[in-house]
């Protein structure tokens, strides 16, 4: 299977250095700090199809949070991905809008018949944003770090392949062939946000043991050396960061200017999430990702007084939030009170039951003001190429959950309160993240729908971390809303999930073996959709997964949450993402219009 | 005395309020729990006296909202029908106190119309009968918290003042190790201590308990400054130089001078305690949905989208503010009494 | 000199039971830090334990406590598990911040609430109800509510910056326009502040103010045809402070924890947004450092009132 790369044709090449010399000769004098000279005539730039724009201007952003650090090896936040997007590069890239691989830092790619064998072509002549050269050298350091035991890096795991490590071998200067122990479906997905490390700055620290100490944020710009379309250029504590140009990125227009157009991307640091909406509307961010509902229609309300606002709907995310029931094993852990509810809850009918009672166009129209969707699975509409859209999508009918609760042996008392067959009232609570005002929302509305059953249900606002301490360390809990992003749309990404050893398996955690039959099944045919490459059989297979979710309920899957993002008019070529890093997808490309403002996209 | 009317009024006020909250069934329109899914985030409706045509009509009256098509929480009256205002209305069925059972509430419309005087929250529910039925709760974790949290610190500042020495020297050491604690944590600790089902009444209890035994030590140390300034005063000194009883003295005389500072920490720490519960609701410690209170009413509040689109979530600090005001009259009254106007 | 001494001792002690107690508390508290990775599909519990081991997080309480306590006597506060830096480096800048912030919000909610307080309690009437009536509307409202409106209200007036501490191109401005620009900044944040402490200290100084005016000798003066600026200024305003003086220390502390909700919301790079993410993040060493800061901030203002009731009250000074 071979992947044709659009890299720029040698004509093309003898076009655009002349402007590639040019633009040199001004970066010697703007950026002294790139000690190398001459660029060598044969850099193979990845040329773009997006519409031509102006160099200059500041692009500045608001994150919830400082990041973490600035090691793409250590960086587990979504916050420290984000700034870590736009200063480092990956060799294959998840396209952001059609979510299909393309070739990045890799020229071309070619897989074995066997999907095990991957061979990367690397771009010749590219150049660290320290103008140090990047080839194959530095792509087999990287792998190392990554893999490190020691380091133990948030990537080994994606890097992993049933236990057993991908073999990483130099071809030649510009070649590296991967190996993976066994067929992996994603094959060349895995590449994607593997940041590409420079060997010359980090191999000392590798062989002393200090990597994991390396490039945190007080680390000295000159440390820093990536292959992103911006390099790090300070850090005020608890305000911001700032990144400059990377004058040695690899993509230009269809002009032949290289990219990027911004000269300088900034990251003010602005934790609450109203702050960061009035922060936009005063002009002092440029963008405003990724935005909530409830800012959307407060941008949405004052369009007259702010004009220069583009309001954008994505659509559904990757995101999806549940109604997670405790199935947990808690036999060895003293609590009687779940046991006894799970009695209840271990019952499919209860379960399918709630699924009916529970209005998911009200969580859609309240919770969201309409910007999101109804979810009866977990797979989201926006997971076009795997969602399976042969299930039924039942509207909301209390008769029909009566009806199953009655078939079950529930019944009702003369004040309309649901007594279990034993006779006991059904009551539970439902916990939920406090610092999630939309799940709040949710927990409270379907605590109304199940009270319209006669479910006794009360809500507990949680802490987030006393939350998770609950779901997935001390199960003490009966229900929660929780909400879960597939890093990735594909299937292997939620093998955690879905497996029923898996760590992320919530409602029954790390089951030694599974606990029905159903998630028996489920295992198998993970395991086997990972091991196939042909995409249709793995369709069916997941398709099947989906439909074995939707009869048995392991948790019910209630709404996803639309992508919503808002621009300042007068930038072009946004190119906004519903996966991470949403609207920084396309910064490399992002403009300033001279004049005046530019209609939406 | 014109002091004596206004200390009329202010009392009145607050009995007032206290009346409203014990009889919250009979005063609020509707249930605290009642959602209109139709009607999410209304505004106060308007009660008009003038309809359509342009006559007049004694009887005060409503019209009915409906939700704009196509847009999402825009409402519109529809001036087709009226609906008079009645007072004494039959409504909802509700049981007082578990004992009287009764359908009056103080006024209403018919339906299909409604009567949100303070509009309605995210989930379609009156804020006014919200309102009157969180009065329950915040008035008595307000008050009680803020009585027991002024008798302890009352107990440990006089224990300080009298005893001096090294009782003196740890028991503040002690309150200044109390104020400096994280206490999040130890909210979060007892969050995860107790089971996560707890009953309305024991939620209470504990945001009492809390309240209480995290804000008794800036008191002290305020109670603590005064006694011993007390104790210097000459009529104090003399007291016990006549040879008056340790406690005798400290009754008579040295009590008495902490009188100002209680009533002027009663009338600020009651409204404290009351919006203090928004955090510990926060963390889970409240009495959680739908149970209203006023610190669960007033959160939306931090919030910029109450404040940019829904504006009508801040009438309930308009409602609170008499109250508090009140408070703050009595006490004021009380201390100026005996002193004779200034030129 | 003995007193200092002694005061010194007791700080020390204080200092080392609020260490004990928030470790304490700490792990009374539940989940650990790098639980909120559980919730990433993609990443192994492996990879979560190997994280913990790496800042020692599966050593025993005690032994962290000593771990951090040593390292504090050689001027090492531990570190960050979240940002894997020593505390000490990221520190001082938000402790400066959070300073800068407090006193000069406690200095201008002292000089406003002085003349107020007095005021009030030397006329009768409207005054005194208007400003019982606006500090009753102040403590009903909450401070993030507080800080909100002020926002609102300075987004549509254009003037003061809408948050943050420093402008974008602050590097690039002369030292006057440096303090300019951290004065427009200053100005929204040391408001609410203000705001939010101004209730308490008007009707304390208010009340001791009356409680002095009662007093014969001021009965006398005022007969004896004193005059009125006199009778307060001079005769009451020095008896009534002594009351006061604790609230120094107080508005300090008070400040200091209003100042966390404020800076959030304000984006003020101080302690508040540190403490309240480490606090989440069950960042044991920093919050611990934190506590212990402001624990020292305290500690200082309680000093400082300890040293005013010095200077003003003639008794004490002399005994």
């Amino acid at each position: 299977m071979g992947v044709s790369a659009r890299t720029v044709s040698p004509r093309h090449v003898c076009a655009t250095l002349g402007v590639c010399a040019i633009s040199f000769a001004i970066f010697q004098i703007s950026a002294p700090r790139s000690s190398q000279a001459a660029l060598t005539s044969h850099e193979e730039l990845l040329q773009t199809d997006s519409p031509v724009g102006h160099p200059g201007g500041r692009l500045v952003f608001a994150l919830r949070s400082e990041p973490k650090t600035l090691n793409p090896v250590l960086a587990a936040d979504t916050i420290s991905r984000d700034v870590l997007s736009s200063m480092h590069a990956d060799l294959i890239h998840i396209n952001r809008v059609s979510l299909k691989t393309e070739p990045a830092l890799a020229k071309s790619w070619k897989v074995s018949a066997d999907g095990k064998i991957i061979t990367i072509k690397l771009r010749e002549g590219l150049r660290f944003s320290d103008g140090q050269p990047f080839d194959a050298d530095d792509v087999v350091f990287s792998f190392r770090v990554y893999q490190d035991e020691k380091i133990h890096s948030p990537q080994r795991d994606l890097l992993t392949i049933n236990g057993k490590p991908i073999a990483v071998e130099r071809v030649d200067t510009y070649t590296v062939r991967f190996t993976l122990p066994d067929t992996y479906a994603a094959g060349e997905r895995i590449f994607d946000s593997v940041a590409m490390l420079p060997r010359h700055k980090l191999e000392k620290s590798l062989a002393d043991g200090t990597l994991a100490k390396q490039w945190a944020l007080n680390a000295a710009p000159s440390d820093i050396a990536g292959l992103g379309p911006f390099r790090f250029r300070s850090y005020v504590p608890g305000q911001q960061i700032a990144l400059e140009r990377n004058p040695f990125y690899w993509k230009q227009d269809k002009s032949g200017v290289r990219l990027p157009y911004l000269s300088e991307l900034d990251f003010l640091f602005v934790a609450n999430e109203d702050a960061q909406l009035l922060r936009f509307e005063s002009g002092d961010t440029d963008v405003l990702s990724p935005m909530s509902a409830s800012s959307y229609a407060i941008l949405k309300n004052s369009a007259n007084s702010s004009p220069n606002v583009c309001l954008n709907d994505l659509g559904a995310s990757l995101e999806f939030n549940f109604l997670d029931f405790n199935l947990n094993d808690v036999s060895s852990k003293n609590l009687p009170d779940v046991q006894r509810k799970q009695t209840w809850f271990g019952d499919v009918r209860f379960r399918k039951a709630v699924s009916s009672a529970i209005d998911r166009d009200a969580l859609v129209r309240l919770v969201y003001g309409g910007r999101a969707t109804p979810l009866w699975e977990h797979v989201t509409p926006a997971d076009k190429a795997w969602i399976n859209t042969s299930l039924p999508r039942p509207a909301r009918s209390l008769d029909q959950a009566r009806k199953i609760l009655k078939d079950a042996g529930y019944s009702w008392d003369g004040d309309g309160n649901l007594k279990d067959p034993k006779g006991t009232p059904v009551s539970f609570t439902i916990a939920v993240s406090v610092s999630s005002q939309p799940r709040s929302k949710i927990a409270t509305l379907v605590q109304q729908d199940l009270g319209d059953l006669g479910m006794n249900v009360q809500v507990v606002p949680l802490e987030f971390r006393a939350l998770l301490d609950r779901v997935f360390n001390t199960f003490d809990y009966d229900a929660a809303v929780l909400a879960l992003t597939s890093g990735d749309a594909d299937p292997t990404s939620e093998m955690n999930i879905w497996l029923s050893s898996g760590a992320t398996h919530v409602w029954h955690l790390n089951e030694a073996s599974p606990a029905t039959p159903w998630e028996a099944e489920i295992d198998r045919l993970m395991n086997q959709q990972m091991t196939t490459v042909a995409y249709k059989k793995r369709k069916a297979l997941y398709d099947r997964v989906q439909e074995i979710e939707q009869q048995n309920l392991p948790f019910i899957s209630l709404v996803s949450p639309n992508v919503l993002f808002a621009a300042k008019k007068n930038l072009g070529n946004v190119q906004p993402a519903i996966i991470e890093p949403y609207a920084l997808a396309g910064v490399d490309q992002t403009y300033f219009y001279e004049k005046g403002a530019n209609s939406c996209q | 005395m014109r002091h004596l009317s206004l200390l009329r009024i202010s009392v009145a006020v607050i009995a007032s309020f206290y009346l409203v909250a014990i009889a919250a069934e009979f005063f609020a329109p509707y249930g605290f729990a009642v959602s209109d899914r139709e009607h999410t985030n209304c505004p106060p409706t308007r009660i008009h006296v003038v309809d359509e045509s342009g006559h007049w009509h004694l009887r005060p009256f409503v019209y009915r909202y409906v939700e704009l098509p196509g847009e999402l929480e825009s409402y519109q009256e529809v001036r087709s029908q009226r609906y008079p205002l009645e007072f004494f209305i039959q409504g909802a069925k509700y049981k007082f106190a578990n004992i009287l059972s009764g359908r009056r509430h103080l006024f209403g419309v018919a339906s299909p119309a409604s009567i949100f005087i303070f509009g309605t929250d995210e989930y379609g529910r009156d804020q006014l009968s919200r309102f009157i039925y969180g009065a329950r709760i915040s008035l008595i974790v307000g008050t009680l918290a803020a009585a027991v949290a002024l008798f302890i610190g009352l107990g440990v500042g006089a224990l300080c003042g009298t005893f001096g020495g090294w009782v003196d020297v740890v028991i503040m050491r002690f309150t200044e190790l109390f104020m400096a604690l994280p206490w999040l944590y130890l909210l979060l600790a007892v969050r995860a201590i107790l089971p996560l089902r707890t009953s309305a009444s024991v939620s209470l209890l504990i945001l009492l308990s809390v309240v209480a035994l995290v804000g008794w030590a800036k008191p002290a140390r305020l109670f603590r400054g005064v006694i011993l300034s007390a104790q210097e005063l000459d009529f104090v000194v003399a007291a016990s130089v006549i040879g008056g009883g340790k406690w005798y003295v400290f009754r008579r005389h040295v009590l008495p001078q902490t009188g100002s500072l209680l009533l002027t920490q009663a009338a600020l720490l009651i409204p404290q305690f009351v919006i203090a519960e928004v955090t510990l609701s926060f963390l889970g410690l409240g009495v959680g949905e739908p149970i209203p209170s006023w610190g669960s009413i007033l959160a939306p509040l931090a919030r910029y989208e109450s404040l940019a689109l829904h504006w009508w979530l801040v009438l309930p600090v308009c409602a609170v503010v008499p109250l508090f005001f009140s408070y703050h009259e009595v006490t004021s009254i009380l201390q100026r009494d005996d002193i004779p106007p200034m030129m | 000199m003995k007193y200092v001494l002694h005061r010194i001792a007791h700080t020390v002690v204080l200092l080392l039971a609020v260490s004990i107690f928030s470790f304490l508390l700490l792990t009374l508290a539940p989940g650990k830090p790098f639980d909120e990775m559980r919730t990433n599909p993609q990443v192994s519990s492996a990879t979560i334990a190997a994280e913990r081991m790496r800042y020692g997080l599966d050593r025993p309480i005690v032994e962290r406590y000593f771990y951090w306590g040593k390292g504090l006597l050689h001027g090492d506060a531990g570190f960050s598990f979240s940002y894997g830096m020593d505390v000490r480096s990221f520190i001082w800048a938000p402790t400066r911040n959070t300073l800068l912030l407090t006193i000069t919000a406690t200095i201008l909610a002292w000089l406003i609430s002085i003349p107020i307080g007095i005021w009030c309690a030397t006329s009768n009437g409207a005054i005194d109800r208007v400003t019982g009536l606006a500090t009753s509307l102040l403590v009903s409202l909450p401070e993030p509510f507080l800080a909100l409106c002020l926002l609102y209200v300075a987004l549509r007036l254009k003037y003061t910056p809408i948050g943050g501490m420093s402008s974008l191109d602050f590097d690039a401005f002369s030292i006057g326009g440096k303090v300019l620009d951290l004065m427009r900044h200053l100005f929204l944040p040391v408001l609410i502040l203000v705001f939010a402490i101004l209730p308490v200290l008007v009707r304390h100084i208010r009340a001791s103010m009356l409680d002095v005016l009662r007093a014969p000798y001021i009965e006398a003066a005022r007969l004896g045809g004193v005059r009125r600026m006199r009778v307060i200024w001079r005769l009451a305003a020095p008896a009534a402070a002594n009351p006061i003086f604790p609230f120094v220390g107080f508005s300090i502390g008070y400040l200091l924890s209003v100042s966390l909700i404020v800076e959030v919301i304000m984006q003020w790079p101080g302690l508040g947004p540190l403490f309240l993410e480490s606090i989440y993040s069950r960042d044991l060493f920093v919050v611990v450092d934190v506590v212990l800061l402001s624990t020292l901030f305290m500690v200082v203002g309680n000093l400082i009132a300890d040293l005013l009731l010095y200077w003003n009250d003639p008794r004490i000074r002399l005994s």
